[in-house]
């Protein structure tokens, strides 16, 4: 009987940690995909950002 | 040799199963309304689990014993399969990925290779890759990037054969793989066949556990399924069709995160019967971390979400076609009542054991679906080709794994209904096919 009390205070405290982590790991996981987002920038962006204009490559004739 | 393990393992099961309900009944008859409550959703809960893993694991074993009864699948059929690839930044896998396609059995079969205009080095691995020998070849296209589905469209075009199989670049078949598959389509009313998918990177706690899930929770609930010819989804590594089919239903479509869910939706839809074969495999890259596994469940929960919102018209409409009602139910169950419901024993339980001292019921509780989960384990790592060793993260499975996954489901269900914005969420390939 001792064991099975045990048992089930282990369970308790393991049921109940893996709750507060599932929530944690899923806000982590969001957070994370949220500062890969900001991590990603245009091409405008990233010019605005500088403060360049754009590149305009011309063609040559190499003939 | 087999019954010598599972029948003890299942008398086990029925005796727990019936100390958990006495103890349920006890707990109902002196408490009060919240309690009681409590205590007959984990009893409908307990119920609606347990039955499912019985009736789907009769089903499969109906099925394993159908199938080795059916000497015609022994036969070779010569359909011309049309292997298409999808491919997006895959260089990492993209050639062992190609290779396991040129090596396989079946003498007719014809590779094309959609680049979704791939920024890295996935097209010239591929290009590389061309040939084209006897009924054999390998054909690379390029196209501007537009999503899986329109990459899937544009290759069903080019294809020249009788069947179409799909299959993701991060992905490897066994060699067997086609020739397994195509000998469902001997009989004209399968419209699809979906195969095993197995994990290859079993490197650490995460994939091992995933594996374990991918054998149990999908490999076998499709072989379950096809008793009745109506496997849910055809997976995205490994699914075979009838071109005619897929011309009938108009190809892939974009309006949803799991085009493989809606397509497959759209087949029953139109009365096509889809079948399984679990000894045709593909081997697939598992997210090798916990924050890569959320984002793949994420978008899978959202995407079997929407594929149900497309398609709710025909859930309660059984007199519209029966088969599709039901696997949209079946299917409902599963990506929300089930999530919801374990999330909610899981704090009646903490809220009995808080207020009532922590209780004995929650052992047996726990032991109960241990030991339906080893038993499941057990079964199907012996009718695969995986190590019987797996079975024993079935305790881990049950007592942590699923319930971080139902609390991810239960946050992406919650997001697909406010229907916040999200993107389709590729992973970083790490090239250990």
């Amino acid at each position: 009987m001792k064991l099975l009390t045990f048992m089930s205070f282990i369970i308790l405290i393991v049921t109940i940690l893996t709750m507060v982590f599932g929530i944690i790991a899923y806000f982590l996981y969001k957070a994370r995909e949220r500062k890969k987002e900001k991590r990603k920038q245009s091409y405008d962006e990233v010019l605005s950002n500088v403060n360049r204009s754009k590149i305009f490559f011309k063609e040559q004739n190499f003939d | 040799m087999r019954l010598l393990v599972i029948i003890p393992l299942f008398i086990l099961l029925l005796v727990l199963a019936a100390i958990s309900m006495m103890g349920l009944l006890e707990l109902f008859r002196y408490s009060e309304v919240f309690v009681r409550f409590g205590v007959s959703i984990a009893f409908v809960f307990s119920f609606l689990i347990i039955a499912r893993y019985m009736i789907l694991m009769i089903f499969s074993i109906a099925k394993t014993l159908e199938k080795s009864a059916d000497e015609e699948h022994l036969k070779i059929v010569n359909k011309k399969v049309s292997i298409i690839v999808p491919c997006y930044n895959e260089e990492a896998v993209i050639e062992i990925s190609l290779r396991s396609l040129i090596m396989q059995t079946h003498p007719f079969v014809e590779i094309i290779v959609i680049d979704d205009g791939s920024s890295d080095r996935t097209l010239s691995i591929a290009k590389s890759m061309e040939y084209e020998y006897e009924f054999k070849s390998l054909k690379v296209f390029t196209k501007v990037n537009a999503g899986k589905a329109e990459a899937l469209n544009y290759g069903i075009k080019k294809a020249s054969g009788e069947l179409i199989m799909c299959v993701d670049a991060d992905s490897k078949l066994a060699f067997d793989a086609v020739e397994l598959l195509v000998q469902h389509f001997r009989d004209p009313s399968i419209g699809a066949v979906a195969g095993s998918v197995y994990v290859t990177n079993q490197d650490n706690m995460w994939t091992k556990l995933q594996a374990l899930e991918y054998i149990e929770g999908l490999n076998m609930v499709r072989n379950g399924q096809a008793l009745l010819k109506l496997v849910n989804i055809i997976p995205g590594p490994i699914g075979m069709f009838r071109k005619s089919a897929l011309v009938d239903i108009g190809g892939y479509e974009n309006d949803t995160f799991a085009e493989d869910c809606d397509l497959t939706l759209r087949l029953i839809g139109k009365g096509y019967k889809i079948d399984f074969e679990i000894d045709a495999v593909s081997y697939t890259e598992a997210p090798e971390n916990l924050l890569d596994l959320l984002k793949q469940r994420y978008r899978w929960t959202r995407g079997i979400l929407q594929s149900i919102k497309k398609h709710r018209e025909s859930l309660w409409n059984f007199r519209k076609n029966k088969a599709l009602s039901f696997v949209l139910l079946y299917m409902l169950f599963e990506a929300i009542l089930w999530p919801f419901m374990d999330f909610w024993v899981n704090l009646f339980i903490i809220y009995l054991a808080l207020t009532s001292g922590a209780s004995i019921l929650i052992v047996y509780w726990w032991i109960l679906f241990t030991v339906l989960d080893v038993a499941g384990a057990v079964y199907c790592l012996m009718i695969t080709k995986e190590r019987l060793s797996l079975a024993f993260y079935a305790i881990y499975y049950r007592i942590f794994f699923i319930s971080i996954i139902n609390i991810a489901k239960i946050f992406a269900t919650i997001e697909e209904w406010f229907n916040l914005k999200m993107n389709w969420g590729k992973l970083d390939r790490k090239g250990k096919l």
